[in-house]
């Protein structure tokens, strides 16, 4: 798969963090619509590839290009709205605000870019039938399983309409049923709205969603789309 | 059976004694050995837990720092309550009290000679009674003289210094006091002289009950410093449980049951607490040697006078690791510690109204029936009111503290997800768990409602206190009576006044009395009097309404309390007695007469300077010899120059050049009492640091809610959430609890001042600036707990929290 028509690329990325080196000259590029499954081992990389492309953190060195514009020449606040906007999350555990019902949860993003409570919750409603946790709405995270939980920060992830989902071992503190079901409908969701997915996983089964894969390994990027 | 039974439970208890210390010291070395976090925890709760025992050591040590103060004052007191006037002898001493005043410092002092040539007593703290021209100076008085500031001073003091008053002879270490020996001959010159054949006042057992005012001052401002401290140990106490709480769950996890797991929490605080009860002693030694140094509204103590009373340091050595222990598990108690971590009750239980109410509803249940009737009668009586008082205060403000959680649930519940981001995380996190903050707020709601009910007192005691005295102090600035035997001496006076730096005009008045000379035979007491006042024109237009006025004109102003108008015996063409006898009577025998002259003009008097109004005869100097009076008077109302600083220094020093033991007066259009200034000062720092306290142990308890949620905080600026957003929510997760307690407050502290108010029988009257200034120092500590927050926040949302590798 070459860069041509990709909407995220990521070139030569370097980032150590103290005297250890989390990335080392990684390649990255990603198209419209497509889920790429990144894996390699514990401590290899993964979460700091997302990361770079994400905008959450900077690398020490390389560019990260985003629909034409680079990422690492943007000010933090620029980078936040990028996030905002076009990007979303799904992390493994400790992302919903425990204090919010879920289905403020899921409009909580909404909310950050200004629309009204109401249309925000209208939207979030819908996107929590979609993703089947509609019975949920008004529990605290606290108060719902780690499935359901973990729906509803799909659905939180998906609400703005994000052109790129990055996804941080989305299933990794559920069982594989649910797992599973997870996976069959963040795919499903973003493949209809043509979001592009960063999947980040360490499970074969988990990347078996995917439509590519690249292996992280010691920081290096290595594309399996021909090995396949 | 039994005989087997008994070992088994001596050795089963046992087990459990070895089984709780073993668990109460493992909680202990937790306290200590979980590296440098762990430190910080039990630093920060020794560190509260101490200033709270600090200020508890201190509050106990005040009765004896009264006392000892007390006792050294009365040892030197040279007042005999009941005694007989003593009559000059050879071991007797001449006194007059000589204090002064120099800019804003009370000087108290005294001269003395011996009145023979045995040994008369001398005062504590000195050895020898000074001979004349010598004097013995306290260490602060010592100081101010031999420094550039009290250059001006020591003019006043023409006596050389032979030593320094020890310890025993002073109340306190910052007070300014002399004792001087004059000449027996310097006496004439000193009005108020005495004798005294012993040093020390003899009123033991004789105290006279306290103002009900100052008396309910005492116990309210007692309750209301006490009870924000006493929160504030149960709120350091519960410094770093969420991090405890997950240590718990994985010791669950390796065998420790709920027992256990509670007693180890219990070792830990306890070991804090006792860190804490041995920072607060250190504090309180510290602060003992910092206070001896320190002088408010001339009061100061000796380090050795701060010694708390033993009952009161055992009981706080006993209760603080107790209530801390307390606390710890009644904290454990709305959690439950398992083995895969620590679950907070989802839904805590809905507070309770009704016992909350009735804290407050019996303490004013309590205090209703003392309406108006405080203070009233005295003895066993009054000491029941006195606790009856304090009792129902206590319950008052304690009730607004218990009342604030309930408050705070219901206001937050009803906020509903209405309004922006951050006002909605903020008011979610109080909906979830208001507790805390509710903990903390509290003892900003007892400090300011009980600084509030004192302030009203005050205002309302203040406002009765300070009355138009009726001076004039445009007119003049200084008024000096200068003990004179003769005219001469007055015009002497005069004069020097006049030649003093810094005196613009001198109004000079001499007087002395005169008698009725119809009433010759009847007894000398009941004699008619009237006053007579010569003085130039200039200074009669500032006591009688004159148009006009020559050397050698007399004008009369009858007295309208003593004789109807016209009525009175000094008339144009009377004649009237000049003489008296030693005693002070009109001496009928030796008559000196004087005839009013025929041209003497009534007149209507007018208030002098002073704000009083004269009446009787007044003679210009042409019209009457001054050297004719007696035992005339003379008094001086100087105006000095603005131009000139320290006149009133200079004006002074010339009086006590006139007679040692004479000071000046100074005018004032109202007499506004320092005391209760200084007593609302000192109320304002103590509410001010009392809401700086908890707002330090909001800083704390917000910080340690930020590093629980790091990764949350994380994830949240993952999906873009701006900084601004998160600053808000913390500022209005501050600003709603205080909001709500300061409200609260006002509400309880009014109530508790209108009743303080009805109970000393004061009008009702509200104190506005006082109560802007508390709600404002409210709104500055929400803002001083955001603004501390931000910086550690804004560290917590880098994306670092989401690195789990």
């Amino acid at each position: 798969m070459t860069p041509a028509g990709s909407l995220l690329i990521a070139t030569s990325l370097h980032k150590t963090y103290g005297h250890t080196p989390a990335l080392d000259s990684a390649d990255f590029s990603i198209h419209p619509g497509e889920v790429v499954a990144v894996m390699g081992p514990s401590g290899s990389g993964k979460s700091t590839l997302l990361h770079c492309l994400a905008g959450i953190v900077k690398p020490d060195s390389g560019s990260v290009h985003y629909n034409g514009r680079e990422l690492t020449a943007m000010s933090d606040a620029e980078r936040s709205g990028l996030r905002r906007g076009e990007f979303g999350f799904v992390f493994q555990f400790g992302q919903l605000v425990p204090e919010l019902s879920c289905v403020e949860n899921v409009a909580l993003p909404l909310r950050l870019n200004g629309t009204k409570r109401k249309e925000a919750e209208t939207r979030a409603s819908a996107w929590m039938e979609r993703l089947e946790v509609a019975d949920v709405a008004h529990k605290r995270p606290g108060e719902v399983s780690g499935g359901q939980g973990q729906r509803v920060a799909v659905a939180r992830s998906l609400v703005t309409g994000p052109r790129v989902l990055f996804a941080d071992e989305p299933t990794g503190a559920l069982d594989s049923l649910n797992g599973e079901r997870v996976m069959e409908l963040l795919t499903e969701a973003a493949r209809e709205s043509r979001t592009a997915v960063v999947l980040v996983t360490h499970e074969a089964r988990v990347a078996a969603y995917s439509d590519r894969e690249v292996v992280v390994r010691d920081g290096k990027a290595r594309d399996m789309a021909g090995v396949r | 059976m039994s005989g087997q039974d008994a070992p088994a439970k001596e050795s089963r208890s046992r087990v459990s004694i070895a089984r709780w210390a073993a668990d109460l010291a493992m909680g202990g070395r937790f306290a200590v050995t979980g590296g440098r976090e762990s430190w910080a925890r039990t630093i920060m709760t020794a560190v509260g837990v101490g200033l709270g025992v600090a200020l508890l050591l201190l509050a106990s040590a005040v009765p004896t720092m009264y006392q000892q103060r007390n006792e050294r004052g009365d040892a030197r007191s040279a007042l005999s309550f009941g005694n007989a006037k003593v009559k000059p002898g050879p071991d007797t001493l001449q006194l007059a009290n000589a204090g002064t005043d120099y800019r804003d410092q009370d000087i108290t002092g005294m001269v003395m000679a011996p009145d023979g040539k045995g040994t008369p007593p001398v005062p504590p703290g000195i050895d020898r009674i000074p001979a004349a021209g010598e004097m013995w100076v306290s260490p602060a008085l010592k100081k101010l003289l031999d420094s550039d500031e009290g250059k001006l001073l020591r003019d006043r003091f023409p006596y050389r210094t032979i030593g320094v008053i020890g310890d025993s002879g002073l109340t306190g270490p910052t007070e300014f006091t002399y004792y001087a020996g004059i000449s027996q001959k310097a006496f004439d010159n000193v009005r108020s002289q005495y004798h005294i054949d012993h040093w020390g006042s003899e009123k033991k057992g004789e105290d006279k009950p306290l103002d009900p005012a100052l008396l309910l001052l005492i116990i309210v401002g007692c309750v209301v410093l006490l009870l924000p401290v006493l929160i504030f140990i149960a709120t350091a106490a519960r410094f770093g449980g969420e991090r405890r709480d997950r240590r718990l769950a994985a010791l669950r996890l390796v065998g420790a049951d709920i027992h256990m797991t509670r007693r180890i929490a219990a070792g830990e605080s306890l070991f804090g607490s006792l860190l804490g009860l041995a920072v607060g002693t250190g504090l309180f030694l510290l602060g003992r040697e910092l206070a001896s140094g320190v002088d408010i509204w001339g009061i100061s103590f000796f380090a050795s006078d701060i010694v708390p009373s033993a009952p009161l340091a055992l009981v706080i050595a006993a209760a603080v690791p107790a209530s801390a222990v307390m606390v710890t598990l009644i904290a454990l108690r709305g959690i439950a510690i398992e083995p895969l971590g620590v679950v907070r009750n989802a839904k805590p239980k809905r507070r309770r109204l009704w016992w909350r109410l009735l804290l407050p509803l019996l303490g004013m249940a309590l205090l209703l029936p003392l309406a108006g009737g405080f203070g009233a009668g005295g003895g066993s009586g009054s000491n029941t009111k006195a606790y009856q008082a304090a009792a129902g205060a206590v319950l008052l403000l304690i009730g607004i503290t218990a009342l604030l959680p309930w408050v705070v649930e219901a206001v937050v519940e009803r906020f509903g997800g209405r309004g922006s981001v951050p006002w909605q995380l903020a008011t979610r996190r109080l909906q979830l768990s208001s507790g805390t903050a509710s903990r903390a707020v509290s003892g900003i709601t007892v400090a300011v409602a009980g600084a509030l009910a004192l302030q009203m007192l005050f205002a309302s005691v203040e406002a009765q206190d300070r009355e138009d005295t009726g001076q004039d102090p445009h007119r003049a600035q200084l008024i000096a009576n200068v003990p004179v035997s003769n005219g001469a001496q007055a015009h002497d006076a005069f004069a020097r006044y006049r030649a003093t730096k810094g005196v613009k005009d001198l109004l000079g008045v001499t007087e002395d009395y005169i008698s009725d000379v119809r009433h010759s035979k009847d007894d000398p007491t009941s004699v008619p009097e009237e006053a007579i006042t010569v003085a130039d024109c200039p200074t009669l237009r500032e006591l009688v309404r004159i148009t006009s006025c020559k050397n050698g004109e007399v004008f009369l102003v009858d007295s309208p309390s003593y004789y109807g108008e016209g009525e009175g015996f000094a008339k144009p063409g009377a004649k009237v007695n000049l003489a008296y006898r030693d005693d002070g009577t009109p001496d009928l025998r030796k008559k000196k007469l004087w005839t009013i002259p025929d041209s003497a003009t009534k007149v209507k008097p007018r208030k002098d300077p002073v704000g009083s109004e004269r009446t009787g005869i007044f003679a210009t100097p042409g019209a009457f010899d001054i050297a004719d009076l007696p035992d005339p008077g003379a008094s001086a109302m100087i105006r000095l120059d603005p131009k000139v600083p320290d006149g009133v220094e200079y004006v002074r020093n010339t009086s006590v050049a006139l007679s040692p033991a004479m000071d000046v007066m100074r005018l004032s259009s109202t007499a506004q009492s320092d005391e209760f200034t200084v007593i609302r000062k000192a109320l304002f720092i103590g509410a001010t640091a009392t809401l700086l306290l908890i707002g330090a142990s909001m800083i704390v308890t917000t910080l340690e809610q930020l590093r629980e949620r790091k990764r949350l905080l994380s994830v949240l600026v993952a999906f873009g959430t701006r900084r601004t957003t998160l600053s808000w929510s913390v500022l209005w997760q501050t600003a709603v609890p205080v909001v709500l307690g300061l409200a609260l407050s006002i509400a309880g502290g009014l109530a508790l001042g209108v009743m303080l108010l009805k109970m000393v029988g004061q009008p009702l009257a509200v104190d506005w600036t006082g109560l802007a200034t508390m709600t404002g120092i409210g709104g500055g500590v929400i803002l001083l707990v955001t603004l501390v927050s931000l910086p550690p926040l804004w560290r917590m949302m880098r994306p670092g929290g989401l690195r789990t590798e």
